[in-house]
């Protein structure tokens, strides 16, 4: 599978081997993609994970449950419409060629 | 934000402190210092925000940046390092001896470990706290906090004075991470003295005779845990210590006898203190501070703005002070240069309090849009594992005091209120209240 991360100095990253059942923050976070950090370690409860979902992505990855949007919320400064936190998208292939931008931290 | 925003915003603050004290000898280990630390902090932060404080021995990072930086390379700032430098206080020989002798063994702290080694423990941890199983938990933890808060009630009936932390935050957080490892038959006040005890040892101010103390009581402690252990070694049963027991990490090892014995422990103790020191100063807060009061009150039946009250509080009165990292190497720091084996004290509440990161910070405000940034929980791969626990425990029990209590006020001057003796957590010792339960406060209102 394929998956593009926009970092947030601008410069994209391009993952060609990512793998169905992970998780987009531990694919972000292998890859040392800038701004994926995951310090809860997927356990939606810090949000340094959080990334823009392109627009064309979101219906196919869906939008955030209520304890996802809770852990949005205390970032709200920088919270779009299109907010996903990475530990909460599970790569299927569906998602293959998933573009995304990381957010930058609150 | 630039600082000049950031002065105009400090000028135009109504909450802002007062005139800063000098620097010249200040230590952080003053008693005035660790009882009321905001200004202290705030003139080091302007001043000297790497600042020596040699009564301490030990470096104190005040700045926001700097705090991050630090917690975000764990391989030149060891906390390994740094917390064994703190142990036991200098008595760390003779405290390790009578463990040995006495306590079933010295049984380091795994996550207290530096990266590698660290992660193989932390990655298996990390599973048992994720927010979404800590929500299956709420209807459990709802029960705890509602049977103390009615017992609260009851015992302040008649205007009787009541302890806020010693009946009611210390045995909720006990009665929570004792339910989560399955330890149904449990002593609170044993256990509150267990933590203590081993609190103490990164708290920088015990003496030799209190380390002989807390080392006996942490030795019974680690009998009790090594007791429980070998229970489930031979009968698994549903709970966490049966799961630590039989855990595979993700290299398919087994977590050592030691390993287990240290994890457990860090669950009693790090499962309990901190959070009852956030519920004690949630008491603190409602009983002084009447915005506050008024804050809960228009957010306790909205849980976006109570996951937020919670957040503020934790920004506004962190329970963790300071823990240590030690440099392993040469490397400057907000324009200090660090030698090679600087014992380093990251200032968390400092950190929370820095202007430049959050505006008029002495402000309880439930819409700052960078709340979930604050460091109450740490940066990085030492970001306390248990943080969507903690959570839930101080959101369900600021929920239920709102509900079912009023009139929390202090029962002495807030002057007199002590904090525990330690550069590690602000604890808040002992919480005389009084307080109605709220259909006699509506009664008492109305009548």
């Amino acid at each position: 599978m394929k998956i593009t991360f926009v970092q947030v100095n601008g410069v994209e990253k391009t993952i060609e081997d990512a793998r169905p059942g992970e998780t987009l923050m531990i694919l972000g976070r292998t890859h040392g993609v800038e701004g994926i950090l995951g310090d809860c370690g997927g356990g939606c409860s810090c949000a340094t994970c959080h990334v823009y979902v392109d627009p064309e992505w979101q219906t196919a990855v869906g939008p955030p449950d209520e304890i996802e949007s809770a852990t949005l919320d205390t970032v709200s400064n920088v919270l779009r419409a299109n907010s996903r936190l990475g530990c909460q998208i599970v790569l299927r292939p569906e998602l293959d060629g998933l573009r995304v931008t990381v957010a930058p931290s609150g | 934000m630039g600082s000049s925003e950031a002065e105009t915003q400090a000028q135009s603050c109504p909450a802002a402190g007062r005139g800063d004290p000098s620097l010249a000898d200040a230590t952080l280990i003053d008693p005035k210092i660790l009882a009321q630390p905001n200004d202290f902090y705030r003139a080091l932060r302007a001043g000297d925000p790497v600042h020596y404080d040699p009564k301490l021995n030990m470096w104190l990072v005040c700045r926001y940046d700097d705090i991050v930086t630090v917690l975000r390379d764990p391989i030149t700032f060891s906390d390994k390092h740094g917390y064994e430098a703190q142990y036991a206080s200098g008595y760390f020989e003779e405290f390790k001896q009578i463990l040995e002798r006495e306590g079933g063994g010295f049984f380091p702290d795994a996550i207290k470990d530096d990266p590698p080694a660290h992660t193989r423990v932390r990655r298996l941890m990390e599973r048992a706290f994720t927010a979404h199983r800590v929500k299956t938990l709420e209807p459990g933890i709802t029960r705890i906090i509602v049977d103390l808060v009615e017992k609260l009630a009851d015992k302040a009936a008649n205007d009787r004075i009541v302890d806020g932390v010693s009946e009611f935050a210390i045995p909720l957080t006990i009665s929570v991470i004792c339910e989560q490892l399955g330890i149904s038959q449990f002593n609170a006040e044993k256990i509150r003295g267990w933590s203590g005890a081993v609190t103490a040892q990164i708290g920088r101010m015990q003496s030799r005779e209190q380390m002989r103390a807390n080392a006996a009581q942490i030795c019974e402690l680690q009998n009790f845990i090594i007791a429980q252990i070998r229970e489930r070694e031979s009968q698994p049963r549903e709970d966490m210590i049966s799961d630590l027991v039989h855990a595979r990490t993700e290299d398919g090892s087994k977590l050592t006898f030691a390993e287990v014995v240290s994890l457990v422990r860090a669950l009693i103790i790090a499962g309990n203190d901190t959070t009852a020191t956030a519920i004690g100063n949630l008491l603190f807060v409602l009983a002084t501070q009447p915005e506050v009061a008024g804050a809960l009150r228009e957010a306790v039946e909205d849980d976006r703005l109570l996951n937020r009250f919670v957040e503020e509080l934790l920004r506004a009165e962190p329970p963790v002070r300071g823990l240590a990292k030690m440099a392993v190497r040469e490397v400057e720091l907000g324009g200090t240069r660090l030698p090679k084996g600087a014992h380093i004290l990251v200032m968390y509440a400092s950190g929370n309090d820095d202007d430049t990161r959050f505006a008029c910070p002495r402000k309880f405000d439930l819409n700052r849009g960078n709340l979930g940034t604050h460091v109450a929980f740490g940066v990085g791969v030492h970001r306390c594992i248990g943080a969507a626990l903690a959570r839930m425990e101080i959101k369900v029990a600021a929920r239920e005091i709102a509900r079912r209590l009023g009139g929390i006020q202090l029962a002495i001057p807030p002057e007199e209120i002590t904090y525990l003796p330690t550069v590690a957590t602000r604890s808040i010792a002992s919480l005389p209240l009084t307080l109605l339960r709220r259909s006699s406060c509506l009664t008492a209102q109305t009548s």
